[in-house]
C-alpha cells in the first residue's frame, strides 16, 4: 500500500494527531531545513485532507426499534 | 338489589368490583397528612382537602419522590373496600404538584443523595472528545431534539448516533427513560456516551427528572452521562448526578461534539504557523550563514593585517641590514688579504678603489 493510499485512510482524528506532530517536528530538536520543505508540504496536504474530511461526514442517526413504553 | 341478601364478605367483594368497574383507576390532587412508613415496606397517608379526607395505601417502592405532611401531590390510585370495611386507595403512582411542594420534594432528595455521594466530583467520568457511537434517550418528536440533532449535524459527522424515543414528562416517562438506560448499558457494544436530552418546560414537567429511581439510574450507567434538561436556570438531580451537565439540549450538542468549522481553521491554522516556521528558519539559517560569512571574512582580514604589519618590521629591520645604507652612513667595505703589498678594495657610497697594503700591525 503506497504511503498516500495509508494517510487517505487514516481517520480525522488520526490526521489531526499527524498535523499536531509536523507542527513539533518544525518547534523541536530534531528540525532539519533539509527535510523542512517536504514536511511543510506533508503540513498542507493534511490540513486539506481534514478539511475535505470533515465537510463530507455525515451522521448516522437511528432511532431504535425497541419500544420503552412497557416491560417486556 | 333489595332483595339480595348479601354477606358482609360478598357485600364487600361486590362493592370492590362497582368500583373496579366505574373507577378503575383514579387521578386525585390533594395535600398529604399522617404520613407513615410501615416496617420499611408500606407506606400510608391520608390525602386531604378543605371538605374530605380519604385514606391512601402504597408499597414503599411506590413512593418515587420524597413524601411529606403537606406537601401537594396527585395521586393515581384504584378505590378500594378493605374487609374491616375501611375505604382506602390503593396508590399507583404519586406526583408533586405546586411550585412549594416540588421544591421541597427536590431539596429533600437531593440532601439524601448528596449524603450517598451522588452528586461528588470525584465520580464524573469524562466524554471521549470525538465519539463515535452515541446514545441518546429523547422525545423524538420534541422541539429539543429537533435542536440536538441541528447541531449535531452542522457541528461534526461520521458518528453512529442510537435514539431510544421515550417520553419525558408525565408519570411513564421516568420508567421509560430507565429501560432505555438499561437498554443502551446492556448492549454488547456500548456507546461512548449516553446523553439524555429535554427541551424547556414548567417545573412540574420537569420534575421527571428529579424522580429516584431515574437518577439512580443514571448514577449506575456503565456509559457516561450528559444531561441536558430545560433551560439555563433549571437544575434537575438527573443532571446533577450526570458526568457532565449541559445547560439545554442544544448546549449538550456542543459539549457532545467539536465544531468542525473549527477544526478547519484550525487545521488552516497549523498549517501556516508552519509555513511561517519554514520561512522563520529559512530566515535564520540565511542570517547565520551570513553571520559566519561575515566572521571569517573579518578574521581573514585580521590576519592578513597582522601579516602585513610584521612584514613591514621585518622590511625595517631587512633595511638596516642593508650594507649600502651603512656605507651612506660614511662607512667603508674593505676586500681583499691583510697584508703588505697585497691589493685591497675599498668599497664606499659613491666609489670603489683599489689600493695596496703597506703596512700591517697587529693592535
Amino acid at each position: 500500500m503506497s504511503e498516500q493510499n495509508k494517510s487517505e485512510q487514516k481517520s480525522v482524528q488520526e490526521k489531526l494527531t499527524d498535523l499536531s506532530e509536523l507542527v513539533g517536528w518544525f518547534q523541536g530538536a530534531s528540525f532539519k531545513l533539509e527535510d523542512a520543505l517536504d514536511k511543510f508540504k506533508q503540513a498542507e496536504s493534511l490540513a486539506e485532507a481534514i478539511e475535505k474530511d470533515l465537510t463530507k461526514l455525515k451522521n448516522d442517526i437511528k432511532v431504535v426499534k425497541k419500544r420503552f413504553d412497557s416491560e417486556e | 338489589m333489595d332483595d339480595v341478601l348479601l354477606s358482609v364478605s360478598d357485600f364487600v367483594a361486590l362493592t370492590n368490583q362497582t368500583l373496579e368497574y366505574a373507577y378503575p383507576v383514579v387521578q386525585i390532587e390533594g395535600e398529604v397528612a399522617e404520613y407513615k412508613v410501615i416496617q420499611n415496606k408500606w407506606v400510608s397517608f391520608k390525602l386531604k382537602d378543605e371538605g374530605a379526607i380519604v385514606s391512601t395505601f402504597a408499597s414503599l417502592f411506590q413512593i418515587r419522590t420524597p413524601l411529606q405532611d403537606g406537601m401537594k401531590v396527585v395521586i393515581v390510585a384504584s378505590p378500594r373496600l378493605n374487609n374491616k370495611g375501611f375505604f382506602t386507595l390503593n396508590l399507583k403512582s404519586v406526583r408533586l404538584v405546586g411550585e412549594g411542594s416540588i421544591k421541597k420534594g427536590f431539596e429533600l432528595l437531593k440532601a439524601k443523595l448528596e449524603k450517598e455521594g451522588l452528586f461528588a466530583p470525584e465520580r464524573k467520568r469524562p466524554l471521549p472528545q470525538v465519539p463515535q457511537h452515541v446514545a441518546v434517550i429523547a422525545s423524538t418528536e420534541s422541539a429539543g431534539y429537533a435542536d440536538f440533532v441541528k447541531i449535531i449535524n452542522e457541528r461534526w459527522g461520521g458518528m453512529t448516533v442510537d435514539v431510544a424515543h421515550t417520553q419525558v414528562q408525565g408519570v411513564p416517562a421516568p420508567d421509560q427513560m430507565i429501560r432505555a438506560i438499561r437498554y443502551f448499558n446492556g448492549l454488547e457494544e456500548l456507546p461512548e456516551v449516553l446523553v439524555i436530552i429535554r427541551g424547556g418546560g414548567s417545573a412540574e414537567d420537569l420534575s421527571t427528572f428529579n424522580d429516584e429511581p431515574l437518577v439512580r439510574a443514571i448514577a449506575e450507567s456503565r456509559i457516561p452521562t450528559l444531561v441536558g434538561v430545560g433551560h439555563e436556570i433549571d437544575h434537575t438531580l438527573a443532571d446533577m448526578v450526570s458526568d457532565v451537565r449541559a445547560a439545554t439540549p442544544t448546549n449538550a450538542a456542543q459539549i457532545l461534539v467539536p465544531d468542525r468549522q473549527e477544526i478547519i481553521r484550525s487545521a488552516r491554522a497549523q498549517a501556516n504557523s508552519v509555513g511561517h516556521l519554514l520561512t522563520q528558519a529559512i530566515e535564520t539559517y540565511s542570517r547565520q550563514t551570513k553571520e559566519n560569512l561575515a566572521a571569517a571574512f573579518q578574521r581573514t582580514q585580521q590576519k592578513l593585517d597582522d601579516t602585513f604589519e610584521r612584514l613591514g618590521i621585518l622590511r625595517v629591520a631587512i633595511a638596516q641590514l642593508n650594507p649600502e645604507n651603512v656605507l651612506k652612513r660614511g662607512y667603508a667595505l674593505l676586500r681583499g688579504e691583510q697584508k703588505s703589498g697585497a691589493t685591497l678594495e675599498i668599497e664606499t657610497a659613491q666609489h670603489i678603489i683599489t689600493t695596496e697594503v703597506q703596512d700591517v700591525r697587529t693592535k
